[in-house]
């Protein structure tokens, strides 16, 4: 019970900040993979900094756990393909789809319908994909600190320095 | 009087304060922020309806449970924070075609919506291969 609440608060928090920072509009997205409008690429980076420093500082102290995902070639990049495919007709990405039906752009609706018949697909889909590509490539749960064989608080650094140098090149050019 | 619609927070600000907000979630909670897993639960919970005893055999229904968790809650708490937000800022819009979709593409709200669902369709299935 207590872990519904939490999703559903921090959910509200999550939501008020893309609605106020304009990033669940369909124009912003598509603005950013036409190379129009770089305000979703601010927000999400913003975040990863901070997020980064944050839960690394967590991790350090023991309070936290990472949750590392397996890095399996097969599927990362043929997936990461099509989910860019389809998100550039959709225009929303799955958590900003109920943002944009939240703000009353309602279009969104035949996004999460699309979606979800989506999820059922690769449900279908899936003890086939589990014998075939998702074998491919499969590196296991890795970072790019423990790759590299250095300080996380090193990587950490290069990210935000890069991040830094790209949005003043963004606002140079006014995206 | 005319109102001019606002721009909104500056995205780095907001970008920033969401970082917080994950960070708090992580600490408390245990939660890394994601929301596709939860189309797949939602699909799952829709396909019991009608045949529960296929869904129960279904190899990816039983690594990802049909069942409301934190994620769920947390997408939905998405549409509610984003309603909450526009409702206070008074730029909550009843809209079906985005502006920059109707410049190019006309006023077809079919043409939109049958795009959509098909964008729906690829995006979440290219997730799900990819993990996210």
């Amino acid at each position: 019970m207590k872990e519904l609440l939490y999703g559903l608060v921090t959910g509200i928090m999550f939501g008020f900040l893309l609605q106020k920072a304009r990033v669940i509009r369909y124009d912003k997205q598509i603005g950013a993979l036409r190379f129009m409008d770089m305000t979703i690429v601010k927000f999400m980076l913003s975040s990863v900094f901070v997020g980064a420093v944050g839960v690394y500082v967590l991790k350090d102290l023991g309070l936290a756990k990472l949750s590392v995902k397996s890095t399996v070639l097969g599927g990362v990049i043929p997936g990461g393909l099509i989910f860019g495919i389809g998100w550039g007709l959709l225009g929303y990405c799955p958590g900003t789809s109920a943002g944009a039906v939240g703000e009353g752009r309602w279009d969104g609706i035949w996004g999460i319908l699309g979606m979800l018949t989506g999820a059922a697909l690769y449900a279908e889909a899936f003890p086939y994909l589990k014998k075939t590509v998702l074998t491919w490539g499969d590196f296991g749960k890795i970072t790019l600190p423990q790759v590299l064989g250095i300080s996380h608080w090193v990587v950490i650094t290069i990210f935000i320095i890069s991040g830094l140098m790209l949005f003043y090149w963004f606002e140079k050019k006014g995206l | 009087m005319k109102f001019v619609e606002n721009r909104g927070w500056s995205p780095y600000l907001a970008g920033a304060l969401a970082g917080i907000v994950m960070i708090l979630s992580v600490w408390i909670a245990g939660k890394y922020f994601g929301a596709s897993t939860t189309f797949v639960r939602s699909a799952g919970m829709i396909e019991k309806v009608f045949s529960a005893e296929r869904v129960k055999k279904m190899d990816y229904f039983i690594k990802k449970t049909p069942k409301v968790e934190w994620q769920l809650m947390f997408v939905f708490g998405i549409f509610l924070g984003s309603l909450i937000s526009s409702a206070i800022s008074r730029n909550f819009k009843w809209q079906a075609l985005p502006d920059m979709w109707e410049r190019r593409f006309g006023r077809s709200k079919i043409k939109r919506g049958v795009t959509a669902f098909i964008g729906g369709i690829i995006a979440m299935f290219g997730a799900r291969l990819a993990g996210g």
